[in-house]
């Protein structure tokens, strides 16, 4: 009854457009169900040709986790788990019929395998060397040799030089004071172990790629390693240290032939591990934590916590990025055989799930609630089925319509380039003399830097050159000496043969003023004559312009000019303070006779 | 139609033909009702997925039945609607098991009911909610208001719950089947004149 009403319920999301083109299978917001997308998993796990659908619940976090498996819309079964779960995959691990896969789930330094949904084996990461001071600290207070106020003495100083410590040390550093010693004593007996945890867990086809082909299981641990496990003795096949803590793993090619496993890690690095080679630096550094990596074709599409979907080659140059309206949850691959169709699935913050094939948005679901989870692949019968878990607990399954499409052309009014941009160019042809030049330049380029050089040092030479000289003669109209703060310029108006010179003075220090200057001009006789050659200068006050002016009458009628330098001098120094060289205009009178 | 085989038909030693399209989601049990349908020498004792699709032949006590039976899986369910066109009765199997996938298979349905060629023509259509015997297995009723099968105005229908491995109820859907299609060729042959 409750899932009539629900379905009822919903209707105001099936009117969306995004969500027409998916029909609603199964909806249960009561099926409490808080898990992520690593953690569901869906496989034919009786070989009856139905695939079921397989979820870790983490429960409250601390108490009640379960392995749930559904059957259509009822649930099948119910495992307890000890810790929290970290991952679930089905694999293959022997070729006996009928092909039932195994279940492993990945729950703190443990890999449980079931099958027939029965628990079936333990595999127990290998335990790791203490540090040595922490060690012998603990021996210490189990024989009572110092108290528990330096043991948490000596263990803080571990901890605060980075020595990485065990569980048990860690616990016992969190507790309140009065709590230290009944730690001690419960603990102090049972011999130290360092145990690391299991972060993340993906398979790996052994030698055949079948659908069905046996599977080792790839698993990272929060100690910076990557271990591939045989399938059948759950021996270490391979193992592989990486420079940070690996969180999301994704794993292509054979264990025997040759493989990739591009690991993203917490700190925003993705590493690509091959077959037998070492692992030095990151392929790429993300600008924050990622939350979901896949591959698609030979891309590696990354979601990160800065609301951005980001795409790059194996080789490591950023493809595209995509920003989201808001944070990401969860990303998932999505890929239809029968369409021939790949893209991946965005759970973001405001209740939707985005569709992306490349960087565009094919389509937009709508949902009661923020989606955690999802898994999309053949649940039941039915090939192309989106599983979807949210933030409240719900559980919904959602199925691609035969007849649905997604069409690019969401992609021409979105984001992306413009449409003027794939258009070709005319670009002309190169020129028989423009490759000569070419050929030319390529073959001499030695010889015409050198040249560039040797040129490049004559003029910085020739301007250091003049620069020193009119510092020495003050032909600088402003002038370099710190004791006279004084600034000329000039100014020619008229269009002759009479001109006017208009010569503007100022005094640019704060509180010093300029007294007993003059100004003179220096001409050649028998081209110009100057009204007044020579014109005292009053008392200058600070920041003000004190402009003159004199007269200039161009006696030449062969329309040539010179130049004409204005001196301001002191009566007392015979070289001037700063000079104004005035470049005089060709006489019109000329032009108009 | 040569003077004999009307004279044979109207004498009844001679049945009318018609064309059925029998059509379904995969592993519902179209291939198994109609090989249970068959006469009791021709059957066969193992069923396989149909590829692409069948003809069988079947009678009842007044028609002959063509049935084609179609391919159930989803990369061939595009090939149904090529066949409505000169069919006069639809058989929907409906596998009452599979609760998840009736919002699939009333997709299809409606894909089948708006088709241009058989959304003007009374075509009587056939529902057998088979697995019957399953244990988890949905009531006919239930069947019909989740395929919404009050909805559909323009064409008679019937559903029945059916076993195919047992022939439980077959019987009688195809006797209505039999009864409708007579009908219904009796009523074009009217509307010819």
């Amino acid at each position: 009854m409750a899932e009539i009403t629900s379905r009822e319920e919903s209707k105001g999301y099936q009117d969306y457009e995004g969500n027409k083109k998916w029909l609603n299978a199964h909806y249960d917001p009561l099926a409490s169900l808080y898990t992520f997308s690593q953690c569901i998993a869906l496989s034919d796990i009786n070989a009856d040709g139905e695939n079921k659908l397989i979820i870790a619940d983490l429960g409250t976090g601390t108490y009640d986790m379960k392995l749930k498996v559904y059957r259509g819309t009822s649930l099948m079964s119910e495992n307890a788990i000890i810790d929290l779960p970290t991952g679930v995959v089905t694999f293959y691990m022997d070729l006996t019929e009928p092909r039932t896969p195994a279940i492993a789930v990945a729950s703190g330094s443990f890999i449980y395998i079931y099958k027939n949904l029965r628990p079936y084996f333990k595999f127990t990461l290998p335990s790791l060397p203490i540090d040595e001071k922490e060690e012998s600290a603990w021996i210490q207070a189990k024989d009572d040799l110092i108290d528990v106020s330096v043991l948490r003495e000596i263990l803080d100083g571990l901890r605060s030089k980075g020595v990485i410590l065990t569980v048990r040390s860690m616990k016992f550093l969190r507790l309140p004071p009065h709590e230290l010693s009944t730690f001690v004593t419960l603990h102090k007996n049972s011999p130290l172990k360092m145990q690391t945890v299991v972060t993340c867990l993906e398979t790996l086809k052994k030698s055949h790629s079948e659908d069905d082909a046996i599977s080792c299981l790839v698993l990272g641990t929060e100690h910076l390693a990557i271990y591939i496990l045989d399938p059948e003795a759950f021996t270490i096949l391979t193992k592989i240290d990486i420079p940070a803590v690996p969180v999301f793993l994704s794993v292509n090619g054979l264990y025997d032939v040759d493989y990739r496993i591009v690991v993203a890690c917490r700190n925003g690095a993705v590493y690509s591990l091959k077959r037998g080679s070492e692992v030095k630096k990151p392929v790429f550094q993300l600008s924050a934590q990622p939350v979901g990596l896949q591959r698609i074709g030979k891309n590696i599409v990354v979601a990160c916590m800065d609301q951005t979907l980001q795409c790059y080659s194996t080789k490591g140059n950023k493809l595209w990025l995509i920003r989201m309206p808001a944070d990401i949850l969860t990303m998932e691959a999505m890929e239809d055989k029968q369409k021939g169709f790949k893209g991946v699935l965005v759970g973001i913050e405001n209740h939707e799930v985005h569709v992306y094939r490349d960087k565009y948005l094919v389509n937009v679901i709508k949902t009661e609630d923020a989606v955690t989870g999802i898994k999309f692949g053949k649940f039941g019968r039915e090939d192309s089925t989106l599983v979807m878990t949210t933030k409240g607990g719900s559980l919904l399954i959602k199925m691609l319509k035969r007849t649905a499409k997604f069409e690019e052309k969401d992609a021409t009014t979105s984001s992306g380039p413009p449409a003027s941009q794939q258009q070709k160019l005319n670009v002309p042809k190169k020129t028989k003399l423009f490759v000569d030049q070419t050929l030319r330049e390529r073959n001499n380029c030695v010889v015409m830097h050198q040249q560039f050089q040797h040129d490049l040092y004559r003029i910085r030479l020739e301007a250091a050159r003049n620069y020193a000289e009119s510092l020495n003669k003050s032909l600088n109209p402003i002038s370099t000496n710190p004791q006279e703060p004084l600034k000329l310029s000039v100014h020619v108006n008229g269009i002759g043969p009479m001109f006017k010179l208009i010569v503007q003075l100022q005094n640019t220090s704060l509180n010093s003023p300029s007294v007993g200057l003059f100004l003179t001009f220096h001409f050649d006789s028998s081209l110009y004559s100057v009204e007044k050659t020579l014109i005292p200068v009053p008392f200058l006050v600070p920041g003000l312009n004190y402009t003159f002016e004199s007269y200039v009458e161009c006696k030449s009628d062969k329309g040539i000019s010179d130049t004409i330098k204005a001196y301001l001098c002191r009566r007392s120094s015979s070289t001037p303070i700063i000079t104004g060289i005035i470049n005089m205009p060709v006489s019109e009178s000329i032009i108009v006779s | 139609m040569g003077i004999f085989s009307k004279l044979a038909e109207w004498l009844g030693v001679k049945r009318k033909e018609c064309n059925i399209v029998v059509v379904g989601l995969d592993n519902s049990g179209k291939t198994t009702i109609l090989n249970k349908l068959k006469p009791d020498d021709s059957q066969t004792s193992d069923i396989v997925p149909t590829i692409g699709f069948n003809v069988e032949n079947f009678s009842s006590k007044s028609l002959q039945f063509n049935a084609f039976d179609m391919s159930g899986q989803g990369r061939y369910r595009n090939l149904w609607e090529h066949y409505y066109k000169d069919c006069q009765g639809v058989i929907f199997v409906i596998d009452s098991a599979d609760k998840l996938r009736m919002p699939v298979a009333k997709d299809e349905l409606d894909q089948l009911i708006q088709h241009p060629d058989l959304v003007s023509k009374r075509v009587p259509v056939l529902f057998f909610a088979n697995k019957m015997d399953h244990r988890d297995a949905l009531s006919s009723v239930k069947c019909s208001t989740l395929l919404k099968l009050d909805e559909i105005s323009n064409k008679p229908w019937h559903i029945c719950a059916s076993n195919a491995i047992t022939g439980e109820g077959l019987d009688e859907g195809v006797n209505w089947l039999s009864d409708q299609i007579k009908s219904y060729l009796r009523d074009l042959e009217r509307r010819r004149r």
